[in-house]
Order: structure tokens, then C-alpha cells, then sequence
């Protein structure tokens, strides 16, 4: 199974999102906003995640905006990403941009 | 260049936060309203707490929370600190020693009986009262600013157990800055590009948030300003309002300041720090085998100069020379710095017998006091990794047989409670520790039946004290009626022998009947490098310690010949024993014509050793025998030479206890 499998119109990722895992799944992130216009990205709600993940996806946000293309999550962050966004202080400071895009407020990105 | 292992570096860490621990525990026990002791243990659980957390010893994280809850309660004023619960904290900081070293083992049975305990204590406290408003510390607001090293997600290190951490510090406001995180196509994904502003509004000293970066400092950029300080009190609903963001001005150090909506200007407290976090950048944490390689090179470099300095001396070149003897120079400034870098203070050593007295104190039901002189004596580094266990064994001793119980002690006229002193102090190139009681003293006619029941003596033998006391360190030996699960089954005294001869060191025993015993452990300061004076006897040539030497003398054939059979020099009006090491290494070999005495000591004690000829001052790289000739009393150690040649080391206790032996059978001998 490769990384980031195609589900219905979205990309379900691993479950494993830390930083042992995190350099496939850049890779095929490159890959998934290379080859297409918009990419929506399914994350499991039991996924094994920290803070390199959020870093990872802040990262492809710039380069698909970069680009022209648009990035957005299946599905507001919940669990463990909404648990990681609030420790690491990414709730604190969020625009209104950040907020749609991680927590689908005011309209999916 | 190799990196140290992460999980390596906690644990060394760890260690060291669980001494401090106990050190305050062990404090806390002595003056349970020491305010200071209650908040350094809670500080110290703390940090481990958080630390365990970030480097994934999930278990010890959990563990600590309970005993760190416990402590915060008593530094709240919620729970008085008790004996009970100071004993409590104690064995849970020995699990968590276990939940350290072994995380992966089955622990979750002592941990549950542990924290049973633990709340047992808490809750067999009574409560002080409720507390006043006023007692509530100054809080002080800090900004804080950091980033982690770049690297830090690929060693391992998780910033979410830090940021959780300084959340417990206090009211937080914790927003990543995500500016210098890069376009995907240029990310290293397991680099960290987030940087953290906090605010935090706290009554824990500046120190306490650096804790929190303890296991990262040396590499992270961290920057705390404290911008204002207010009471509890003063924290009014109108206070709460405020933002935080709203206090201004920021300042780089505590200095008056004019807080919104606060009715008068607050004088900001200063933020309390101390002196050890401001040292700390001025320390580096080296680990010791590097210093064992270092000191390795070191011993070859001196055994490289003392081969120059032999080729210079032979040679008519004075270039040659000059460089040689700067060569001499530098090496010999070298090893000493060296030898500074190896030396630690006893401290360290004498530290972990309070926790022992404390236990043995509850074991045997006796009241203990230990006390501790000369604790910034300095010892090499290895001599005090191998004084541990045979002071563990002296200590347990004296506790155990040593001391009476406090009725014993009543009844004898003395305190309830035993004391036993633990003390070190320098004395010619050697360490002397000494473990002192005041108990009953050693049974002088118990060890000589002893002794002559297990055919260590004849029954006839005359003994001098010294000698009968130096039979307790025989294998087996024990004059205890009772055997304990501290002592009495013989086993330790013989270790201490043992360990205390491969140090190259001396044990001496006094003893008064009623009063207490004293044994001290005479150990050379060094193991490494020491100054020695190259001797010749016959063709073999041989190293005295220099520190035991205290002066040389010719000796005429006239006086040799005079002497023979009595082997005494006069020295200032006293008679001195000497040895004559040609005799003794049967070299088979004619004697110079004059002959020189090499006056040596131990303490008080003196012998001469007869030499060929004093060749001069040697740096003596010591080497370990081979284990062929370990029996083999005579020399300490052996070290190469300029030539390549070896020369041995005299062991100067074995030859003084020789020389005085040989002076009490002349006299014996009338």
C-alpha cells in the first residue's frame, strides 16, 4: 500500500504521522500536489501523530499556494491533530486562513 | 564526530536529579519546615517529571506525577511535610532510579504498593489550616521566547512535554511561530522550523522555567525576560481582565514597572533565580571515559618525554636539550592540569551514607547521627568509584555492631543517639578517610578467641592492638553473636582489605572499650600519574613515591658495616629501621660504595630503604601489574621507562609495615 492511498476523491494518509514516518510522507504529499490540482487529505482518527506532521502540512499548504493549487483536510482535525495543534500553541495564534484550513471555521478552505 | 545518545545523556541526568532528591529528602527529614528543602524536592521531582515525559519514559513520568503532587501540596501549606512522608518520597525515588535504568521491565506492582504508601502519608498528615490569601508567593510575568536545535526531532526530543511543563508553571500563553518554516519541496521534514513565544504569569523562580529546558540548553536559543511581578493579592478581577499582552514595558531584568489597570505601579520583585543557572554555561559536562583517554594519552606523552629527555642528556646538542627540557616543562603542567580535571570532591561519596544512615537508622531501630567533615577533599576520580563499597561496609558495621541501642547507650551513661562521623582529609599525597563511632568499641578478647579458635593466631602469639584489629579484615572473621541482614556474617571487612590494598592503601584500627572505634583508610590520591624518585638496586632500577619520601642519606660501608645486624640508623636522635632492598630482591650484586638511605613514611611510621643509587625525580606512569604477580606485596605497580625499559613501584605500606615489623623482632630479640 503506498503511502497516502486513494479513497473515494481524498488521500487517506498513514496512521503512523510522526517523525519516524514523516519523510514518506512527504514525499508522497509532493507527489499527490504535483499531479493534481486540488488535493483533500484524509487524516484516521486514531492516527499516531506529533508535531512534525503539523509542520509537514504547514509546509504543503505553502508550496501548493505557491503553485496555485489547493490543499485542504477531509474533515476538521480532531483527536490527536487537534490535540497536537493545541499543546504546540497552533490554536493561539491562528488567522482566519489558518483556522478554515485546519478547523473548517467560516468554510472549507 | 559521534554524537552522545540522547536517552543516555537523560539517564546520567536523571541520576543526578534523583541524588539531589534525596539529598533535599534526607535534609527535609532533619528540619521538615525547611521551606527551602520542600520546594528544591518538589523542583527536582519536577524536572524529572517532565524531562522522563519528553524523552518517553512515559512510566517514570506517571510515577513522579503522584510524589510530585504530594510535594506540591506540602509547598502549598495543604500537608505539613512528615517523616512519614519524606520516607515515603524516598523509596518511591528509588523506583523511580528503576523505572529509569530498566522502563521496560514489569513495575507496575511496586509502583501501585509505592503510591498506596505515598497517599497512606498524605493522608496520615494533618492538615496546618487553611490558608491565607497572603501566603500566596509574588507572581511574575515572563515572556519567554525559544527554539529548539534544528535537530532536536531527530534526537528524539518531543517539544510538547516542555510546553505541557510550562504550562504547569503557571497561567500560559503558548503561540507557535510557524515563519520560518519552508515551501514542502524544501523541507527536511524531520528538521524543526517552529519557534514558541509564551507568556507566563508564575510563582516559580526564573530557575524553574530553565528546568524545564534543562535536557536541551546547551544547544536551544532561549531567551526569559521577566516583565512584572504582582502579588496573588493584587491579582484583583480587574487585574484578571488585563491582558497579558497588555503589560508593558518589557524589560530585559526586573525593574520598576507600571502595570494597565493596576491602581498603583508594582515594583516588580526580582525574578529569583540563583547562582547555579547562571554558572551553568560556564561548565562542560565531559563524560568520564573521555577523561580516562585523555589521561591515557597524557601517561603516553610522559613516558614519550621522559625518552627525549634521556636521548637530549646523551646527545652534546643544546637545541636539542632546550627543547627537551621544555617538553618537560609543558608535559609536567599537562599532567597536572589533568590531574586536576580527574580529582572530585569527596562530597560525592559521603552523600549517599546519609540516605544509608537514614535506612540502617529504621533497620535497627537505633538513633543515628551521621556526621561529615572535609566533605571538599578531592580524590581522583576512580579512587572514589572504588571507596564506595568498602565504606558501605565500614558504615553498616559500625551501625550495626558498633553503636548500641539507645537504651544500651542510656544505661552506658551516653546519648540515645549513636554517632558515627564520616571524614577526609589530604596528608602526604594521600586521602585519609576516617569512619569514627562513638559506639562500644571493638571487643578486643572476642577477636583474639576468635582469632585463635580459627587458627589465625597462636594462643601464646603477642599482638599488638593494631595488630589483632587488622584480623577483622580476615576472610570469614566475625566476632558478631548474631548474624543480621546488615552485617556479622564476616564477608565485608575482607572485601574492604581487598579493595583498600588494590587502591594501594592502608587500613589502621583504634579502638577504646566503651567509647568507639575509628578505622582510616589511608588512600594515594591518584591512581594514574605520580611523582616518583627512580632508585638503582643491584641492575634493576625501581620508583619510590615521592609524596612518602622525606629524606635521603648516604650510608658509608663503615656505617653499613657497623649496622649489620641491627639495620637502624640514627636519624636526628631516633632510631630509624632501615631495609636493605638489595637483601630483599636478592640481586646477588656487590654494594656501591656508598650506599644511600631513602627515608620513607606513613603517617607517623618510618623505615630507610638502602638503594645503589638515587638516580633522580621520575613521572611515573603506573601500570597495573599482571595478574601472574598480584600476590606479590612488594610493588604497587610497575612503569616503563625513557629507555623502554620497565621499573618497578615500591608499595611503600607493604615496605614501612616491613621495616617495623623487622624493628619489633630486633627488639623482641633484645
Amino acid at each position: 500500500m503506498s503511502v497516502a492511498d486513494f479513497k473515494e476523491d481524498c488521500f487517506q494518509l498513514p496512521q503512523n504521522l510522526t517523525v519516524r514516518a514523516i519523510g514518506t510522507v512527504r514525499q508522497e504529499m509532493l507527489q499527490l500536489i504535483d499531479n493534481n490540482k486540488s488535493t483533500t487529505i484524509a487524516i484516521a482518527s486514531d492516527c499516531q501523530v506529533d508535531i512534525s506532521f503539523v509542520q509537514l502540512m504547514e509546509a504543503a499548504r505553502i508550496y501548493a499556494g505557491s503553485a496555485g493549487k489547493n490543499i485542504a483536510l477531509a474533515e476538521p482535525a480532531n483527536g490527536p491533530v487537534l490535540d497536537v495543534l493545541k499543546r504546540s500553541g497552533f490554536l493561539e495564534g491562528m488567522s482566519s486562513d489558518d483556522a478554515k484550513f485546519w478547523l473548517h471555521q467560516g468554510g472549507i478552505q | 564526530m559521534s554524537f552522545p545518545d540522547p536517552i543516555a545523556v537523560f539517564r546520567t541526568e536523571a541520576a543526578e536529579l534523583l541524588e539531589q532528591i534525596e539529598a533535599g529528602l534526607l535534609d527535609l527529614n532533619v528540619n521538615l519546615g525547611d521551606k527551602d528543602q520542600i520546594d528544591a524536592v518538589f523542583r527536582g521531582l519536577h524536572t524529572l517529571k517532565g524531562s522522563g515525559a519528553m524523552f518517553g519514559f512515559e512510566a517514570l513520568a506517571a510515577f513522579t506525577h503522584h510524589c510530585e503532587t504530594a510535594f506540591d501540596r506540602v509547598r502549598k501549606g495543604e500537608v505539613p511535610a512528615t517523616q512519614a512522608l519524606v520516607t515515603a518520597v524516598l523509596e518511591a525515588k528509588d523506583h523511580m532510579r528503576a523505572l529509569v535504568e530498566t522502563p521496560a521491565g514489569d513495575h507496575e506492582a511496586t509502583s501501585e504498593a509505592l503510591l498506596a504508601n505515598l497517599r497512606a502519608a498524605v493522608d496520615g498528615a494533618k492538615s496546618p489550616g487553611v490558608h491565607q490569601a497572603a501566603d500566596v508567593p509574588a507572581q511574575t510575568l515572563f515572556k519567554i521566547r525559544f527554539s529548539l536545535p534544528q535537530n532536536a526531532m531527530a534526537n528524539g526530543t518531543n517539544p510538547l512535554p516542555l510546553l505541557d511543563e510550562l504550562r504547569e508553571l503557571g497561567e500560559c500563553t503558548i503561540v507557535a511561530d510557524r515563519s520560518a518554516i519552508p515551501s514542502l519541496d524544501l523541507l527536511s521534514p524531520t528538521d524543526l522550523h517552529i519557534s514558541w513565544n509564551v507568556e507566563l504569569l508564575t510563582s516559580q523562580p526564573r530557575s524553574a522555567i530553565e528546568d524545564v529546558f534543562i535536557f536541551v540548553m546547551d544547544d536551544m536559543q532561549l531567551e526569559i525576560t521577566a516583565v512584572q511581578a504582582a502579588t496573588a493579592a493584587a491579582k484583583s478581577p480587574e487585574r484578571q481582565e488585563t491582558p497579558i499582552q497588555a503589560a508593558e514595558p518589557v524589560a530585559a531584568e526586573p525593574v520598576a514597572v507600571s502595570a494597565p489597570r493596576v491602581p498603583a505601579p508594582v515594583t516588580a520583585a526580582p525574578a529569583p533565580t540563583d547562582a547555579k543557572a547562571s554558572k551553568a554555561s560556564e561548565n562542560v559536562r565531559v563524560p568520564a571515559e573521555k577523561l580516562d583517554e585523555l589521561m591515557d594519552r597524557v601517561g603516553e606523552l610522559v613516558i614519550a618525554q621522559s625518552r627525549l629527555s634521556q636521548l637530549a642528556g646523551g646527545s652534546g646538542d643544546l637545541q636539542l636539550r632546550a627543547v627537551s627540557e621544555d617538553v618537560e616543562r609543558l608535559s609536567g603542567e599537562l599532567r597536572d592540569t589533568m590531574m586536576v580535571l580527574r580529582m572530585v570532591p569527596v562530597t560525592q561519596l559521603f552523600g549517599r551514607f546519609r540516605r544509608l544512615v537514614h535506612d540502617l537508622s529504621h533497620e535497627t531501630g537505633k538513633v543515628i547521627e551521621l556526621v561529615t567533615e572535609g566533605e571538599s577533599t578531592e580524590v581522583d576520580k576512580s579512587v572514589i568509584e572504588r571507596l564506595a563499597d568498602p565504606l558501605v561496609h565500614l558504615v553498616r558495621n559500625s551501625c550495626d555492631h558498633g553503636l548500641e541501642t539507645p537504651d544500651e547507650r542510656r544505661a552506658a551513661g551516653k546519648p540515645p543517639a549513636g554517632r558515627i562521623m564520616l571524614s577526609a582529609r589530604q596528608q602526604a599525597g594521600e586521602v585519609i578517610i576516617t569512619i569514627k563511632d562513638d559506639g562500644r568499641g571493638i571487643n578486643r578478647e572476642r577477636v583474639r578467641a576468635k582469632a585463635e579458635a580459627s587458627g589465625l593466631v597462636q594462643p601464646n602469639a603477642t599482638l599488638s592492638d593494631q595488630e589483632l584489629y587488622q584480623l577483622i579484615f580476615q576472610p570469614g572473621f566475625s566476632t558478631a553473636q548474631q548474624v543480621t541482614n546488615l552485617s556479622g556474617r564476616g564477608v565485608g571487612m575482607d572485601v574492604v582489605k581487598r579493595t583498600i590494598d588494590a587502591l594501594r592503601g592502608t587500613i589502621n584500627v583504634i579502638s577504646h572499650p566503651g567509647e568507639g572505634s575509628e578505622i582510616s583508610l589511608a588512600i594515594p590520591l591518584t591512581l594514574a600519574i605520580i611523582d616518583g624518585l627512580l632508585v638503582r638496586v643491584g641492575a634493576g632500577r625501581y620508583v619510590i613515591p615521592l609524596s612518602a619520601v622525606e629524606e635521603c642519606l648516604e650510608l658509608s660501608i663503615e656505617e653499613d658495616m657497623r649496622s649489620r645486624g641491627r639495620s637502624f640508623i640514627s636519624l636526628r636522635d631516633s632510631l630509624v629501621p632501615f631495609l636493605r632492598l638489595r637483601d630483599l630482591f636478592r640481586t646477588g650484586t656487590k654494594p656501591d660504595p656508598f650506599q644511600k638511605v631513602v627515608v620513607i613514611s606513613t603517617g607517623s611510621e618510618r623505615v630507610g630503604l638502602v638503594v645503589d643509587q638515587i638516580i633522580g625525580d621520575h613521572q611515573t606512569v603506573i601500570k597495573a601489574m599482571s595478574k601472574l604477580h598480584h600476590d606479590v606485596a612488594t610493588f604497587s605497580g610497575a612503569t616503563i621507562l625513557g629507555d623502554g625499559d620497565v621499573a618497578l613501584i615500591l608499595d611503600v605500606g607493604h615496605l614501612v609495615a616491613e621495616g617495623q615489623q623487622q624493628e619489633a623482632h630486633l627488639r623482641a630479640a633484645g
